[in-house]
């Protein structure tokens, strides 16, 4: 079976509004985050949360009366799973504290639907501002090391195109966590650790389309002239095309399987490695390799390569 | 010739590689079909029987099967911080007004920056253009020598502490509790399967810090409680307060103990509006014994930690309050309060032994103590020049009792008193054999994933494990037929290597990890499909399926390597900033992205070397 014949797009020529249509996503998920900002969860921020999960059907203004009846100040969502809310208050050193008052507020006042506590989670803030600050160090170590490698193992124009195109669709992703956060109740985007991991995921993830790409191209470019450079960034692109979109299929299926199966717990993970390869697919082929050629093209050099294998 | 003895290399290699991932899952599926078994009898009495004569080969498969993560079988993960700036003032000899003011200061620092605690008490002694020599170690000692000095002091603080939450997790009774150190003062501890969340919280906060100390004479105390309440009436000004108290309280050593604000105020009708600010929330009873009932006890505590409170003390002595309330006759709990010698005679370092026991009389709970020699002839001496007087036992700056000294005792025997339950007093052994943390310790951290959570995500776990397997083998089948066989067959080799790695290293498998694996899935047969492509490629160009295998496996290498690499750096850096659960996903992604290099370079291309011999594939067989 094949999803695409002989391709022949002319990705170069049109390449202008690809980054139209990037600075458009870019510039959307810049303003939303400017005025909407972030939804941080407690890992960032500090804080408690108590998932509660009840017997029967409960109200959310009920729950809500009753523990603010109780003095337990905080805010009360439904939380993704079944007759499951999510409460989340300021950092209590002692969580046994806080859950006694919960549990014995709801025993007391919502008879006849028994609940159970099912997960708290206190983070101080100290810890906040560690994770805060561990989870920058691995995004920016993660991104010089590709670009010590790619740069290592390709020149620098790639190395520096492929890092810009992963800066892309992290952008990209934080902009949509941004519009899209707080909008659908079973999927709320907060930013967490799990957030970073799926960053650090996509980053890895971003390159390795954007080299099965600049492989093909080192693979063809040797000693051809700049002249000839767009046939065979076209040909290239043309001739990966189907495996690089096979590829980031496959692992799109096993993250929309996670999205769907995994549970509240890991769906915002699941949103962002999805939205992230789809846009690290479309950067690898209307982003990164265009953005190699138009440097080439601007300042008239001719591409001199490491380590590629002789065809 | 060499190709051929490559060949033969190569599968002996999975063939090995398979056989030590089966044999490292063995103990996992031993231990699952055991449970099973147990769980299948009708009699819970028949359970019990086959529970015990097979019970060498349960221990052994539970111990070597694959574990899981804490959020899967629930339990809790705590991180515990040790109070640094604690630590290093304990370790000045020489502690005056300016001492106390500049760790003030670095105490408050601390409360707002992520600094090392090192690091702002030097600055601060910078400004302030003291040398550190002048509190710290030697006179001569450069403040770079001390600086040293204090951070060794701080990392053995730490190993210490953790030894000792060691010893009370291990005399409480957790299975499998997995505690480690991380960067300069903090400790994570992970303990599966706890259900009493709050009794365990309890037994690892406290410092354990055990004291004996003299107590004052009662007209003294008397005297000086009325020191303080002519003080608080005549700088009585309502709201300011207010305002100061909550300003010491939030620079003091000791961490308020928490509250919902909301629910209990902190200042009762204690506010200083009368003549005697004090006595509105302390009584004194005719025996000269003073008291607060325990809706103030709060605001007296808050009182007691104010400097200008602790200037109006006898020198040499602080007040403190009783650790449990007693029940007063118009049924109120009331609270102790008693005047101490602030140098303790002796200190817990010299128990040696602690038992939880009932006293004489049968009903009430309480824990003996023995002491070593040393502390033997010292506890002789002092309660033989002290007969008569009060010795207090003070535990983390909380008296338990205060018994009157009424003989010379030789053999080293002491006993905590006033205790609410047996199961208290049972903690108040774990922690005093374990001995005294080096510094007050904080939970800065708290996840607790109850169990039927737990199993919530275990199921929806495997779910989307076979989901996402489901749905990419087929795709691979249906995308390039026969070639797609061996894809999947490296595909469950894979997901079997990930697997067999966490059990043979014994590292267990979390909800992050089970992501980890779903995204591998997608992720292995990347290589695959690069190889597929290419393969088909050089069948496009009219080569035989021979040299289009051999050359699609050469050429596509370089982009796979390429791939895995960055993803693989990507995992490790995860891997080395992040914490718990995201190492979990990182260890997995890592291990699995590794075998896919494996499974779908070497794996396949073997596949295919055995059906091209056998003369089954042809140019038809990548779809």
């Amino acid at each position: 079976m094949r999803i695409f014949q002989k391709t022949n797009f002319n990705f170069i020529k049109h390449r202008k509004i690809a980054y139209g249509f990037s600075i458009i996503l870019l510039v959307a998920g810049m303003v939303s985050l400017a005025t909407r900002g972030l939804n941080y969860g407690i890992d960032f921020r500090g804080g408690s949360e108590v998932v509660i999960r009840f017997e029967k059907n409960a109200d959310v203004g009920q729950i809500r009366s009753v523990l603010d009846a109780a003095g337990v100040s905080g805010t009360l969502k439904q939380y993704g799973m079944d007759r499951s809310f999510l409460f989340s208050t300021v950092f209590q050193g002692d969580t046994g504290e806080l859950k006694s008052l919960v549990s014995n507020a709801l025993n007391e006042r919502i008879k006849g639907n028994r609940h159970e506590i099912v997960r708290i989670d206190a983070v101080g803030p100290s810890i906040a501002s560690d994770l805060k600050w561990s989870a920058i160090k691995a995004l920016l170590a993660s991104l010089l090391a590709i670009l010590l490698y790619v740069g290592i193992r390709f020149e620098i124009k790639f190395a520096t195109t492929g890092v810009i195109a992963i800066f892309h669709d992290i952008l990209t992703v934080l902009g949509l966590f941004s519009i899209l956060g707080g909008l659908f109740p079973f999927m709320p985007l907060e930013m967490d650790q799990s957030i970073i991991a799926a960053f650090l995921t996509i980053a890895g993830y971003s390159i390795t389309d954007t080299v099965v790409v600049y492989d093909r191209i080192r693979e063809r470019i040797r000693g051809q002239k700049p002249s000839d450079y767009e046939r065979i960034f076209n040909e290239s692109m043309n001739q990966t095309l189907s495996r690089t979109i096979i590829t980031s299929g496959t692992v799109l299926l096993s993250v929309f399987v996670l999205f769907i199966f995994a549970g509240p717990a890991i769906r915002g993970f699941a949103f962002a490695v999805f939205s992230g390869i789809l846009i690290g697919t479309y950067s690898s082929i209307f982003v990164a390799a265009p953005l190699v050629y138009d440097w080439l093209h601007l300042t008239k050099s001719s591409v001199r390569l490491r380590g590629s294998k002789a065809a | 010739m060499s190709s051929m003895k490559n060949k033969r290399f190569n599968l002996l290699l999975i063939v090995v590689v398979t056989l030590v991932s089966l044999w490292s899952l063995w103990p996992t599926w031993r231990d699952y079909s055991l449970t099973r078994q147990i769980d299948s009898f009708g009699s819970s009495q028949d359970s019990l029987k086959y529970a015990l004569s097979h019970r060498e080969e349960i221990e052994d498969a539970r111990k070597k099967s694959l574990k899981l993560g804490l959020d899967l079988r629930g339990g809790m993960h705590l991180v515990m911080e040790v109070d640094q700036v604690d630590l290093f003032e304990q370790k000045a000899w020489n502690k005056d007004a300016k001492f106390t003011a500049i760790m003030q200061m670095v105490r408050a620092n601390a409360a707002k920056s992520d600094e090392r605690i090192i690091d702002l008490l030097l600055a601060e002694f910078r400004r302030e253009n003291i040398r550190l020599s002048r509190y710290f170690y030697d006179i001569r000692n450069s403040d770079q020598e001390i600086v040293s000095k204090l951070e060794k002091e701080s990392v053995d603080a730490l190993g210490r502490a953790k030894e000792i939450i060691r010893n009370r997790i291990d005399q409480y009774g957790v299975a499998e509790p997995v505690i480690t150190t991380q960067g300069s003062r903090k400790i994570i501890i992970e303990l599966p399967g706890v259900s009493d969340e709050s009794r365990v919280r309890n037994l690892l906060k406290g410092t354990a810090k055990l004291e004996f100390r003299l107590l004052r004479e009662p007209e003294v105390m008397v005297r000086t409680l009325d020191r303080i309440n002519s003080w608080l009436a005549q700088n009585s000004a309502p709201p300011q307060e207010g305002r100061a108290t909550d300003s010491t309280s939030a620079s003091t050593a000791v961490p308020l103990p928490t509250s919902l604000s909301a629910t209990e105020p902190v200042a009762p009708a204690g506010k200083p509006t009368t003549a005697n600010p004090l006595y509105d929330v302390v009584g004194i009873s005719q025996n000269g014994t003073a008291y607060t009932a325990e809706r103030s006890r709060e605001y007296v505590l808050s009182l007691l930690r104010r400097s200008d409170i602790q200037a109006l003390l006898p020198m040499d002595t602080e007040l403190l309050l009783a650790a449990k309330p007693e029940v007063g006759k118009t049924g109120e709990k009331l609270y102790s309060i008693y005047l101490v010698k602030k140098g303790p005679e002796l200190t817990g370092g010299v128990i040696t032994e602690a038992k939880a026991t009932f006293g004489s009389e049968g009903v009430q709970p309480e824990v003996m103590m023995s002491m070593n020699t040393e502390g033997t002839s010292k506890w002789a001496r002092i309660t033989g020049a002290n007969i008569g007087k009060r010795i207090a036992i003070v535990l983390d700056g909380a008296v338990y009792s205060a018994p009157v000294v009424q003989s010379k005792i030789p053999n080293g025997n002491s006993v905590i008193n006033g205790i609410e339950s047996l199961e208290e007093a049972k903690d108040l052994e774990i922690v005093l054999k374990a001995g005294a943390l080096p510094a007050p310790v904080r939970i800065t951290e708290e996840r607790s994933v109850g169990p039927s959570l737990g199993a919530d995500y275990i199921r929806a776990g495997i779910q989307s494990l076979g989901w996402a397997f489901f749905a990419v083998s087929v795709f691979m089948l249906v995308y390039y037929k026969k070639a797609g066989i061996a894809a999947d067959i490296a595909l469950v080799l894979n997901i079997l290597i990930v697997l067999s790695v966490l059990a043979g290293f014994n590292a267990s498998l979390s909800l992050p990890g089970i992501a980890g694996i779903v995204l591998t899935i997608g992720m292995a047969v990347d290589a695959n499909v690069l190889i597929y492509e290419r393969i088909r490629e050089e069948l496009a160009e009219g080569k035989g399926v021979l040299t289009a295998v051999t050359q699609g496996y050469d050429r596509a290498f370089s982009s796979i390597l390429d791939s895995h690499v960055t993803t693989l750096s990507a995992a490790f850096l995860l891997y080395t900033y992040g914490i718990g659960p995201i190492q979990g996903f990182a260890v997995t992604l890592m291990i699995g992205t590794s075998a896919s290099l494996f499974t779908a370079i070497v794996v396949t291309r073997e596949i295919f070397h055995l059906l091209l011999a056998k003369n089954l594939m042809s140019e038809k067989s990548f779809g």
